[in-house]
Parts: structure tokens; C-alpha cells; sequence
């Protein structure tokens, strides 16, 4: 009998940051708390023990945070930087979309930076512990985005990500740490760029990413039971976006519900949908449909917040308006 | 004549170059063959010029901010970078994708600057903080410099704290040139003296006059030697004022004459002159032989870099990311 | 010697345009490199446009207090070949197209402009107006192109393809467009109508799906007396169509592949003979199929088939009863028709349609002497991508053949 799963997201992410750190002297890590204290979410946990010359804690200066860390990529380091949480970093947002992401264009000198985000909400949290920010920095050159919603994923694309040599916006979910289990960290291994097909089917498709893939799952599940196949594909990294597969997937199915847990003003639900009307309105048989967070601050009370952002109930709405368009 | 001559007349010489480019520069702009702005350093050169030759290219770390032509000669700066930048030259280290002041050489220590003020503090810092981790620190500093109007920033303030904390060999130069853009002093800080912040910082600090040629010498590399024999950070605060507008697109008219005709307003070359030749450094007809070359040479500059190719867009790689994989991807 | 314009330069970010306050030299000045020459005034400041070498003022085109665009020449330099090379000026050399000395005259700024591609004249469009032509239009046919925006009017008013036929479109490529079509339908409402039955309907429907294809019609008079005199000796007399009928279900077993159905790369055979028979019906037409008629003789098939028409003619046909023929016969000469092009169901590729009969004279050779004869039409409607008008003839041709045998079928 196999044991039951026991590696959680977060060990996912520690462990990648230690296997790095053993690895690869150029890696440090680099965040309030980091240190002794191990993060304000574990995730560090132990390092600074195991490695005590590349892990610091930084004072809260998240632009400063940033900068330090440009500046050393620029000396050929590959600083994993930690914001305590995500929406912290619009203080640092100035160094990351001006400074890094503009540094190989202007000058051909790469900045291998990964910022890692918790992101993404909790019950409780509340306006400024809860937001999603892929969308925000896929919107700027030179940015990688990732996205992971695995164990393996948050393992892998974690170790690309830091040995990349383009600065990396790591958008870990905060609500999958400890939720999310798997047995091992073995995944097909797919690199960064590449989406997944996490849930063949045939009636319509769900592009999505981070902790709204487990979401689209469970509603796919409800709806099979309707007699309703539904694919689902994660993205797992949302810039560059793997145009191709999700292209494939709605030729399959003619029809595609573009699922974020993000604000619904732009962002990467609507560049998905976009991408899909420009190069293949003719694969599709209706038109397509956004799904997203509401259009106000992340509330914090958990009735209020489980109405913010997208549930199986309401994808499951969603898809059976989209399969009767 | 003091022990340090050689290096004075070369900080004069590096200041005289940097004046003549600049005002080369201006004209350039003035018949509109530069686009986008001119942003010149007149007035700061001696305090720009004497950190810059305190610092070794290569070893040490120098991120100008926009008044340092003269600092950015003094570093090694080729007159070419600066004229291929400001002209557009592709075969400039920016290769037409930046322009003006945004040039630099990063892997040479040369960080090039984005606008917004402050951020070259943290940048410097972690540069250093990188050659502690690799062991290669002993002996190097980094340097920077501002304006009063960027000390106002939260990026001056977290990276100058940052440096702090990590007690980094950084050196702050802050040129209070008197207004950011048009506004002055009294509307850009309470303190009584940009000095103070130091204490604030747990910082040394060091004050000159910047319009004192010999003060400045003196003054910057005090500073940078007290970082190189780990110090830690250093902030300079010089008084002076900005002898040209905020860009060449400014005639600077908001400044008033009581201050132009003060002593802020004095002219370094103006006062190094008369320094050096009472100091018997140099000679009147050395100092002119010093313009005439510059002169010389920097037209050199201005004419390879005109005759040169400009980017061309259908053969520009649009991609911003380094990574081959990802830039093959559609974005 | 060669002359080097001078420029209105761009003194400030936003700056277009300055004004020129004051010509600090005239014709014929020798000036330096890097001197003042005029004086121009922005928004922002007041200074100075310079020489980028030294030579001779050739020409001063701009005048006091007038404004310039950023980029517009201001006058000419005549300047040395070797102080050309020494400041590197050489890209300015261009002459502009247009060198009118005239104040207000941008094209030659435009023409050669170092940075920009201004046009002082330019004034900002109030309103603009859109125009198709040019644009790319789908290929083909374009003016079958219907854009997602008219398929949704359409769908929302019930409307195909076919119903627009009557709009000339006006967009592009002679594409309908929803002004084309709202236009049409304001036009039409004043005419008389009348509700459509769902007979109607449902004929407008297949016909429409059928005329999707290239459909093609061959005729074959045949002579029938044989056939009208065999027919006389029995009892009960069956209909003239059921002999064509069996005589085409015949035909077509011998060469199976000419009522395929072409779909993709592949010909789709009949897999049983089951013919319909079109009987008009009151505002409309109906097809009862008869099943495997190549299994039954003709005595076998009489009383089936006039059930059949029966329940047809009284409305009483269920669908069942229509459904799966591979092929029609329309016998359209009960109306006093000789010749006709009928129109498969869309879910077949034949009909044969039989022409009423008429009494011809013919010379016989035998006798030497006219001779009085039946002649009737028959005529073959088929798809002309599964079938050629060879192969439909040979069918006709063979159909003909064994009507005038009448008592082998």
C-alpha cells in the first residue's frame, strides 16, 4: 500500500531553495524573516542554519530588498528574494518592472532574480494579505511569471526559475502550503513555458493556473456526473503563455472558459482569451467566457471572501452557461 | 606642491573634458541633432570628478546619476559611450535602446542608471554585498550619487538603511545643487542640513563646498578611503548650485540672482583654475593647452559617433529576456 | 559647396513647435561651429539654435515671430568638404525635395526631418471616417462572407444564408453588411406577406441544404408507346412512375457509385435501394421512401406504392416513412410539364424527373412514312462532384433502354 501523501507545497519550496542553496554557491535567499525565524510562512525554514553565509534576513525595505538583489545579479549572483507576502511588493514594484525587468534589454547584462510571492488568498486575510499579482508583472518585457499549482511544479519550477537567468516572478499560493500533498516531488518535469493538461475532455475547456486549477477540477468533476467532459489545462507559467496547448485544447473542445483568481480588469485571463478570438475564432463554437475574482478589494471576512473569488459553484455556473452558448 | 599633484591636475584635466562635452552636447541638442533631453552637470564637475577618480573601473563600483559627466570620465568612461549614447549610435553600449544618461557597463562596475531617483543605493549595495559573498570585497567600495531633491525618495532611505545595516563600503554623494527640476530647498526637506540624515542613517558624514576645486579633492577622497578601510558607508553632502537648467530644455529662469551671484554660485573650473595656478599645479597656458585638447578629442567623439550606424528596427531582436528558450516562445 | 540645413531642434519633451524671436545672423555671415544663430522661445525657456559647424550663412528661411515645427529647416550653411569630415555632419546632406524658402511651407521639414515625421499642418481629425476598401476580405466568394455580428441579427431574426440573397451587398467585396441587411428588412415590411406553413418551411429548408452543392440536369427523350401498351394489358394498371421507377432503381444497382455521396476525399455508396416518390401535397411536397425496390417485381410493389402515395396525399406520412432514399423520382408531368431541372433531397444526389408525354411524328425509314409516337422527358438531376454529364446520360440512357422492355422489370 502506498503512503499516503505527505509533501506539502511549502516543503516543495523549501526543499527547492535548499537543494539550490547546497548546489549552487551563487543562489542566497534573501527576505524579511528569513532567517533564524525561517519565514513568516516556514518556507525558509532551517536554511539559514544549514547555510548561514546565504541566507539573510533584510530589513522591510522591499525596494531596497530588490535593488540589493539587482545589484548582485549583476555580479553574477541568483538572489531568491522573499516577500512576506505578495501585495508587499508594489513598494518593491518600482525596482522590479524598472530596474530588473528593463536591465538585459538596455544594457545585455541579465539580472537572474526570482522574487518569490506568496500570493493569493486565505480566509481572513483580508485586502493586503490576499492579492494575486501574475497579471500586474506579466504585463511588463523582460518578466517571467510562473505560476504553480503541484507539488512537483512548486519543486521545479522553483530550481528553473532561480537558475534562469531572466529575473522570475515566483507567485507561490499561500492557500495551497499545507493543503496541497503529494508523495513525492517526480512530475513529468515540463519546463517553464509549457502548460499542462491536468484533466482530459472533450465538451469545453478551463485554462487556468495556481490554486484555481484544484477549483476547475472539482467543478469538472461535478459536471461529469451531468455527462459533461471538461478539460482542464494549467498554465503553470503565465508569461510567456503557452499559446500552443491551450490552442490545442480548444480545437479539441470548441469551447474555452478562461479561469483567474486575479482582479477581472485585464490580465492574464483576458490575454488567454484574447489570444484564442485572434488566432482561432474559427475553432470556436462559442464565445469565449472570463471567470475571475469580483472587482473589489479581497474582503476579509471568510463569507465575503469565499464569494470573491471563483468556487466550483460558480465555475460549474459558468461552464454550463458556457456548453448551452 | 602637495604629494597628491599628479592626481589634482588629472581631476582638473577629467573636469575641463567633461565641461567641453557637455557644452558640445548642448549645442548638438541646440541643432537638433539630439533628441529626448540634454542633462548636463555644469557647476558639480570638481565634486562628480573627484569621487570618480577615486574609484578603480573594474574593481570598484560607480553608479552616476545624471549630473556626472565629469565623475563618469573620471571612471574611465570613453568619450565614445557618451556620444554614441546621446547620438543614438548603434554601436554604442546602449545600442540605441537607452539613450542620454542612461548609459553604463554593468559587468564593469558601471551600473546604468534608470530615472527614478534612489534606486542606484540598493543596486551599489547589493553589488557589494555580492563581493563580500564571493570573498572579493577587501579593498573595493561602491559609490553613488544624488541630488538633494532624491534624498526625498523611500528608495534613497531603504538603501541607504539597507547599507547600513549590512555596514557596506558605500559612498552617497549628494549634490545639493539648490532646486530638483524648479523647486527648492524649502520645499524639498525640513532638516537644517542634509548632513544631518547621517546620524539618522548611522552613517559617517562628510560635508565640502563643491564649488571648492581642491576641498572637493580633498573631501571625496577622505570619504572613499574611510569605506575602503571599511568605514562603512560614507554620505557626502556638497553644497553648490546647478550652473544650467534641469535640461537644456530649461533656461533654469526660476533661479533667483541673489543665489546665482552668491558663493554657491561660484563656477569649480572657474575657482580650480585659480587654485591651481596659485598652487603652482599648473601653469594659465598648461590649463588652456588642457581646453584646447579637450576640445579636440571630444569632436573626435561627436564625429566617429555621427558618421555611425543607427539601430535598425527590422533588425532589432525584440525580446527583453535573456533566456533563449523563453525569448523563442510567443510572448 | 555643400550646404547643411539648420533645424528647429526639439528643446523639451513635449515641445512641437517654437517661435523665432530674434535672427542673430543674416546671408552671408561666416559663423563657428557651435554658435547661437537664432534665437527661439518655447513655452518652457528661451534659447538659442546653434550651428553644428562652421561656414557661411547660404540661406535664412525662417522670419521673426513666426513658429516652426521641431525639425523644419530654418536656413542653409554652405559648408567645406574638410569641415565636413572633421564634425562628422555628413548625414545632414540630404537635400530636401522641397526647399521653398517660404515660411509656412512644412514639406520640406517633413521631407527631411532627421527625427520625426512631422507635418505642422497636420490638425487633429474631428471625426474619422471608416472605409472598407482595401481591407482584406475573406477569400472566395466574399459576398457569402457573413461576420459574427450579422450571423447573430440573422440567427436573432430567423434568418439563413439564402434569405439574403436579394441584398446587394455594400461592404467589402460586396459583403452584406448589417446596415445592408437592416435597410433590406425596413424596405420589405411595407410589402404584402404572408406567414410562412411549416411545410414551407421545412421544403425551404432542404432545398436550401441541397443547393449547397453543384447540382446539374441532363434530359433524355424517350418513346413510351411500348411501355403505355404493355401497361394497357394489366390489371390493375400501375402507375407510369412506378415502371421508371423500378427501370432507375435498376440502373442504378448496376453502376451504385453514381448515387454516392462525396464526403471529404471519400465517395459514400448506397447500402440498400430504397427510392422515394415525390407527391405535391397542398403547399407543399412530400417523399415517401419505398424500401429495396431492386428486391420487388413491379406486381409486387403496386399496392405498397399507392398506400403510400395515399398516406402522402392525406397528410398521414410519418417520418419514418420519409427517411434513408437514395434517390427520388418526381413524375412533374401530371402538371402538363414537359421539362423541368427538380432538385434532390439534400440527404441524396438523384432525381429523376419524368416530362409529360406528347404525340410526336417521327420518319420511319422502315415504313417510309411518318409514324405517329409517345415521346416523354426524362431528366436527371445529380451532383456534378460525384457524377459527370457523361455518366448521368449513360444512367438516362440505360433507364430508357429498359422502359422499353417493359415486362422484364
Amino acid at each position: 500500500m502506498p503512503a499516503a501523501p505527505s509533501i506539502t507545497y511549502i516543503d516543495a519550496i523549501r526543499d527547492a531553495q535548499r537543494d539550490l542553496l547546497a548546489e549552487h554557491p551563487e543562489v542566497f535567499v534573501y527576505g524579511q524573516d528569513v532567517g533564524k525565524f525561517g519565514g513568516a510562512f516556514k518556507a525558509t525554514q532551517g536554511l539559514q542554519e544549514a547555510f548561514p553565509s546565504q541566507v539573510y534576513d533584510s530589513p522591510i525595505s522591499e525596494d531596497a530588498m530588490i535593488g540589493l538583489a539587482i545589484g548582485a545579479a549583476i555580479e553574477g549572483m541568483h538572489p531568491i528574494v522573499e516577500m512576506q507576502f505578495a501585495d508587499f511588493s508594489s513598494v518593491a514594484f518600482n525596482q522590479i518592472v524598472n530596474q530588473a525587468a528593463t536591465h538585459y534589454y538596455r544594457t545585455g547584462v541579465p539580472i537572474p532574480l526570482t522574487v518569490r510571492m506568496p500570493c493569493g488568498g486565505t480566509p481572513g486575510s483580508g485586502p493586503f494579505h490576499s492579492q494575486m499579482v501574475e497579471s500586474i508583472y506579466s504585463h511588463y518585457p523582460g518578466l517571467v511569471v510562473v505560476t504553480p499549482a503541484t507539488v512537483a511544479d512548486a519543486y521545479c519550477l522553483l530550481k528553473e526559475a532561480v537558475l534562469a537567468k531572466d529575473p522570475v516572478i515566483y507567485c507561490e499560493h499561500k492557500f495551497l502550503y499545507r493543503w496541497l500533498k503529494a508523495e513525492n516531488y517526480r512530475g513529468d518535469d515540463l519546463p517553464i513555458g509549457k502548460a499542462r493538461i491536468t484533466r482530459p475532455g472533450k465538451h469545453a475547456t478551463v485554462v487556468t493556473y495556481s490554486a484555481m486549477v484544484h477549483e476547475a477540477v472539482r467543478a469538472a468533476d461535478r459536471l461529469s456526473e451531468e455527462g459533461w467532459e471538461i478539460e482542464v489545462v494549467d498554465l503553470r507559467t503565465v508569461k510567456p503563455l503557452d499559446t500552443d496547448t491551450v490552442m490545442a485544447s480548444v480545437a479539441r473542445t470548441g469551447r474555452l472558459l478562461a479561469l483567474g483568481e486575479a482582479f477581472p480588469w485585464g490580465g492574464v485571463t483576458a490575454e488567454v482569451v484574447a489570444r484564442v478570438v485572434q488566432d482561432g475564432f474559427h475553432l470556436l463554437d462559442a464565445p469565449p467566457q472570463r471567470l475571475n475574482s469580483r472587482d473589489t478589494p479581497v474582503p476579509y471576512h471568510p463569507n465575503l471572501w469565499a464569494a470573491h473569488r471563483p468556487t466550483p459553484e460558480s465555475i460549474c455556473d459558468k461552464l454550463r452557461q458556457l456548453l448551452t452558448l | 606642491m602637495p604629494e597628491n599633484s599628479e592626481h589634482v591636475r588629472l581631476v582638473y584635466r577629467q573636469m575641463v573634458m567633461s565641461r567641453v562635452m557637455e557644452m558640445k552636447l548642448s549645442s548638438l541638442y541646440k541643432a537638433g541633432k539630439i533628441v529626448g533631453g540634454v542633462y548636463l552637470g555644469k557647476g558639480q564637475e570638481a565634486i562628480s570628478a573627484s569621487l570618480g577618480s577615486c574609484l578603480q573601473r573594474g574593481q570598484d563600483v560607480f553608479a552616476p546619476l545624471i549630473r556626472d559627466q565629469a565623475g563618469r570620465i573620471a571612471f574611465g568612461e570613453s568619450l565614445l559611450d557618451t556620444t554614441r549614447t546621446y547620438l543614438g549610435s548603434a554601436l554604442g553600449p546602449m545600442r540605441g535602446r537607452d539613450g542620454n544618461i542612461h548609459r553604463g557597463r554593468p559587468l564593469e562596475g558601471n551600473p546604468a542608471m534608470i530615472s527614478h531617483l534612489g534606486t542606484s543605493l540598493s543596486v551599489v549595495t547589493g553589488m557589494l554585498f555580492a563581493k563580500r559573498m564571493k570573498g572579493e570585497l577587501a579593498g573595493k567600495v561602491g559609490a553613488t550619487c544624488i541630488g538633494d531633491g532624491g534624498t526625498s525618495t523611500g528608495a534613497f532611505h531603504e538603501g541607504l538603511n539597507t547599507a547600513a545595516v549590512e555596514k557596506l563600503p558605500l559612498v552617497v554623494l549628494v549634490a545639493n545643487n539648490q532646486f530638483a527640476y524648479s523647486t527648492p530647498n524649502d520645499r524639498q526637506f525640513a532638516c537644517d542640513n542634509l548632513l544631518d540624515k547621517a546620524i539618522g542613517y548611522g552613517v559617517a558624514g562628510h560635508y565640502v563646498e563643491g564649488s571648492d576645486f581642491l576641498a572637493s579633492v580633498e573631501t571625496l577622497c577622505h570619504a572613499v578611503e574611510q569605506a575602503r578601510q571599511g568605514g562603512g558607508p560614507q554620505l557626502v553632502v556638497a553644497d553648490l548650485l546647478r550652473l544650467n537648467g534641469h535640461g537644456e530644455h530649461d533656461d533654469g529662469a526660476y533661479v533667483p540672482d541673489q543665489i546665482r551671484h552668491s558663493k554657491l554660485g561660484r563656477d569649480c573650473l572657474d575657482v580650480g583654475r585659480e587654485q591651481l595656478v596659485s598652487t603652482q599645479l599648473a601653469t594659465e597656458e598648461e590649463i588652456d593647452r588642457w581646453w584646447e585638447e579637450a576640445r579636440e578629442e571630444v569632436q573626435q567623439a561627436v564625429t566617429t559617433a555621427q558618421m555611425e550606424p543607427k539601430p535598425d528596427p527590422y533588425k532589432e531582436e525584440w525580446s527583453a529576456l535573456a533566456n533563449q528558450d523563453y525569448r523563442n516562445r510567443p510572448v | 559647396m555643400p550646404e547643411v540645413p539648420i533645424l528647429m531642434p526639439q528643446l523639451g519633451e513635449s515641445i512641437a513647435e517654437a517661435k523665432v524671436v530674434r535672427l542673430l545672423v543674416s546671408q552671408g555671415d561666416r559663423v563657428v561651429s557651435d554658435q547661437e544663430v537664432i534665437e527661439v522661445e518655447t513655452n518652457k525657456a528661451t534659447m538659442g539654435v546653434t550651428t553644428l559647424c562652421s561656414g557661411v550663412i547660404s540661406r535664412v528661411m525662417a522670419e521673426e515671430e513666426v513658429s516652426y515645427a521641431v525639425g523644419t529647416i530654418l536656413g542653409y550653411l554652405e559648408v567645406t568638404e574638410e569641415e565636413i569630415i572633421r564634425t562628422g555632419v555628413g548625414d545632414h546632406l540630404s537635400r530636401p525635395k522641397n526647399s521653398d524658402e517660404s515660411a509656412s511651407d512644412t514639406s520640406a521639414a517633413s521631407d527631411s526631418n532627421v527625427h520625426f515625421a512631422t507635418d505642422s499642418e497636420y490638425v487633429e481629425p474631428t471625426a474619422i471616417e471608416p472605409h472598407v476598401q482595401g481591407l482584406p476580405v475573406p477569400a472566395g466568394n466574399s459576398a457569402q462572407y457573413i461576420s459574427p455580428r450579422l450571423r447573430a441579427r440573422m440567427n436573432e431574426l430567423g434568418l439563413q444564408g439564402a434569405d439574403i440573397s436579394a441584398i446587394a451587398g455594400s461592404g467589402a467585396g460586396g459583403r452584406v453588411t448589417i446596415e445592408d441587411l437592416e435597410y433590406f428588412l425596413e424596405y420589405i415590411s411595407e410589402w404584402p406577406s404572408t406567414k410562412a406553413s411549416p411545410m414551407r418551411m421545412a421544403v425551404a429548408d432542404a432545398m436550401r441544404r441541397s443547393w449547397t452543392r453543384p447540382l446539374a440536369t441532363v434530359g433524355l427523350p424517350v418513346y413510351i408507346d411500348r411501355l403505355l401498351d404493355y401497361r394497357k394489358q394489366q390489371m390493375p394498371k400501375p402507375s407510369l412512375t412506378l415502371y421508371v421507377l423500378k427501370a432507375f432503381t435498376t440502373a442504378l444497382q448496376e453502376n451504385p457509385e453514381s448515387a454516392g455521396f462525396l464526403i471529404g476525399d471519400k465517395i459514400v455508396h448506397p447500402r440498400a435501394y430504397d427510392i422515394g416518390v415525390a407527391v405535391q401535397v397542398d403547399d407543399g411536397v412530400l417523399v415517401p421512401v419505398i424500401r429495396n425496390v431492386n428486391e420487388k417485381s413491379i406486381a409486387d410493389l403496386l399496392d405498397e406504392y399507392v398506400a403510400l402515395v395515399d398516406k402522402a396525399r392525406t397528410r398521414r406520412v410519418t417520418s419514418d416513412l420519409t427517411q434513408g432514399g437514395i434517390a427520388t423520382v418526381t413524375n412533374f408531368g401530371t402538371f402538363g410539364l414537359k421539362w423541368g431541372t427538380p432538385i434532390p433531397l439534400p440527404n441524396e444526389t438523384l432525381i429523376l424527373g419524368m416530362g409529360a408525354g406528347t404525340k410526336q411524328l417521327i420518319w420511319s425509314e422502315e415504313v417510309e412514312s411518318f409514324l405517329p409516337v409517345t415521346e416523354m422527358d426524362l431528366v436527371l438531376t445529380f451532383d456534378h462532384r460525384v457524377v459527370d454529364g457523361g455518366g448521368a446520360g449513360m444512367l438516362l440512357n440505360r433507364v430508357a433502354e429498359l422502359l422499353q422492355r417493359p415486362q422484364d422489370l
